[in-house]
């Protein structure tokens, strides 16, 4: 399992995708951060801790996941991946932790880096400021829900081989369907898989009535079982099909 | 990007000393593949039908049958990328996927082989390598062995169809396995190119390994085999060395006969068990001598007007096992 954890890594870290990706999540990510940090005037210290969510690490490295599994039948690269490691049930248990751990660490990479350059922003203007121990809250949280987003995009690439499909769909249900639902109906959309329950973990203040947020301990569980439906979902196709 | 005329590297491991096989280790030391009754429908299409041979260590055996035959899905069953409806493929008694690392254990180069367009050959190959976990100094060896050293860190993007074939092939080497199974090799390839892999076949036979080469042109494979599975609409035709199943030089004999009444002499040879095959005033009567065939024709009371030997050819013995349907 580690060899195949670490082939699905050197995967991911010898194409342009990945990199032109991480350099997108940090580009963003900054972009946000330095605007709002330079022009917001009298920020409160729990804007301030909701300014250093804005890692955009989970919407790339979701996208990645989807890229990474989609792709293979997109290259058609599936068959030499499942001749290598023909238990596939294993393969997509790998591919899936390699982009959870490729998650983690570039949302180490963001966060630590908004973090870093926000408050000094921050300080540089006399404005309020995040402790330590927020911050290190906030950076755990970051760190769970991208590799938790890594993990997701796999399964929803196995479920749809079409990478292109895959990808609008996401988008799609993530900047549309499911906002659209928790703004219709939030005790069902706070359960939603890239929204909802995301942020409920880390408690963002997205709704507009704070009692149908998840809390973060539930919104753990409920990201967990997405993962784990999505994995048993995925991988019982995978095993299902012939590769011709 | 010319081939290379080097010997195929010697694994060795992780300190570049020369690998040592455990008999432990060895597939088998009987069959080195074994097809037993495997069948694989695909909806209503019966792709294999009952199909049983067995590839043999220190041998190359050649995969033959029209396209369509089923020897892509046959290999894919093998390899447990299909999955059969009926029968087993197996290395040794064990299925591809219950193989312990089975990349050191079974090289395959499919037809459709793919790579991602940007990632470079090595980086491809260091992949392969991580997964079989195999030594990494093997990327460079198998690299050098098909003669893409040169190349190597080029995206496969830019590669010709026949670098392509070479750096499928080089992941199929890269940990020197006991068996080779190669679907329509030479497909893309110039002709240096397939005289390579001609001798890297006879190669790894000769170093003990079992190979397995499917092909749709007899021509093609006809100087590297040993032995020859034959298939046509799923089924198997004939199995054994290709002198036996198909006829070699001065093998399988045939005769040209021209008689006053050939309906006589057809009824009076297909009797004995002769196969004739009427060609417009003259008929061919495979596995016969002249001597024979004038034997017959004299106890018949036909009077034989022409009699002359033929020889009959690789390919039309082929033809004539597949149906004609090549």
């Amino acid at each position: 399992m580690s060899a195949l954890l670490r082939a699905e890594l050197l995967k991911l870290r010898t194409t342009r995708t990945f990199f032109a990706l991480t350099g997108s999540a940090v580009a963003l990510s900054l972009l946000v951060v330095v605007l709002t940090a330079t022009l917001i005037d009298g920020i409160t210290e729990r804007e301030a801790r909701e300014l250093f969510l804005s890692d955009f690490t989970g919407l790339f490295i979701l996208l990645l996941g989807v890229i990474g599994m989609a792709g293979e039948w997109r290259h058609r690269t599936i068959t030499s991946t499942v001749l290598a490691a023909p238990v596939r049930t294993r393969l997509m248990a790998a591919k899936a932790l390699s982009y959870a751990v490729a998650g983690a660490v570039i949302s180490f990479i963001v966060t630590v880096t908004i973090m870093a350059v926000g408050t000094l922003i921050l300080s540089a203007r006399d404005e309020t400021t995040v402790g330590a121990g927020d911050l290190a809250d906030v950076l755990w949280r970051n760190l769970v829900l991208a590799a938790f987003l890594g993990a997701f995009g796999v399964c929803i690439g196995a479920l749809v081989r079409n990478q292109i499909v895959a990808i609008v769909g996401l988008l799609v249900f993530s900047f549309a369907l499911e906002p659209a639902l928790i703004a219709v109906a939030s005790q069902v959309g706070q359960f939603g898989p890239t929204v909802g329950a995301p942020n409920g973990f880390v408690e963002l203040n997205a709704f507009a009535d704070d009692e149908k947020q998840l809390a973060p301990a539930v919104a753990l569980m409920v990201m967990v079982g997405w993962v784990a439906l999505g994995f048993g979902a995925g991988a019982a196709l995978l095993r299902r099909r012939d590769l011709v | 990007m010319g081939w290379p005329a080097t010997s195929p590297p010697q694994p060795t491991d992780a300190r570049g000393r020369p690998a040592v096989t455990r008999a432990s280790d060895s597939i088998g030391a009987v069959a080195a593949v074994e097809i037993r009754d495997l069948g694989k429908r695909f909806g209503s299409v019966e792709a294999v039908k009952s199909l049983s041979f067995d590839v043999e260590a220190g041998r190359v055996t050649g995969f033959l049958g029209p396209n369509g035959a089923g020897k892509s899905t046959t290999l894919r069953a093998l390899l447990g990328l299909v999955r059969p409806t009926a029968g087993t493929a197996t290395f040794g008694g064990r299925s591809y996927e219950d193989l312990d690392r089975p990349s050191s254990r079974v090289g395959a180069v499919l037809e459709d082989t793919a790579f991602h367009p940007g990632r470079t050959a090595r980086n491809h190959l260091r992949v392969l390598a991580t997964t079989g976990e195999h030594p990494p100094g093997r990327v460079d060896e198998v690299l050098d062995a098909v003669g893409l050293t040169e190349a190597a860190d080029r995206r496969v993007k830019g590669y010709s169809m026949g670098m392509r074939q070479r750096l499928a092939i080089a992941g199929a080497l890269l940990g020197d396995p006991e068996v080779l199974i190669l679907d329509e090799p030479t497909n893309g390839l110039d002709p240096p190119g397939i005289t390579w892999m001609r001798e890297l076949l006879r190669r790894q036979a000769a170093a003990g390994r079992a190979v397995l080469i499917s092909s749709h042109l007899l021509a093609e494979v006809a100087q590297s085999v040993d032995d020859v599975v034959v298939i046509a609409g799923g089924e198997l035709r004939g199995q054994g060395t290709l002198e036996h199943v198909l006829g070699g030089a001065g093998a399988a004999p045939a005769t040209e006969v021209h008689a006053k009444d050939p309906h006589s002499l057809t009824r009076a040879l297909e009797q004995r068990g002769y196969s004739v095959r009427s060609e417009g005033d003259r008929l061919l009567v495979l596995g016969a001598t002249t001597e024979e065939v004038g034997t017959i024709a004299a106890e018949e009371q036909v009077t034989v007007l022409g009699l002359a030997p033929q020889g009959r050819s690789l390919e039309a013995a082929f033809f004539e096992l597949t149906g004609g349907d090549t």
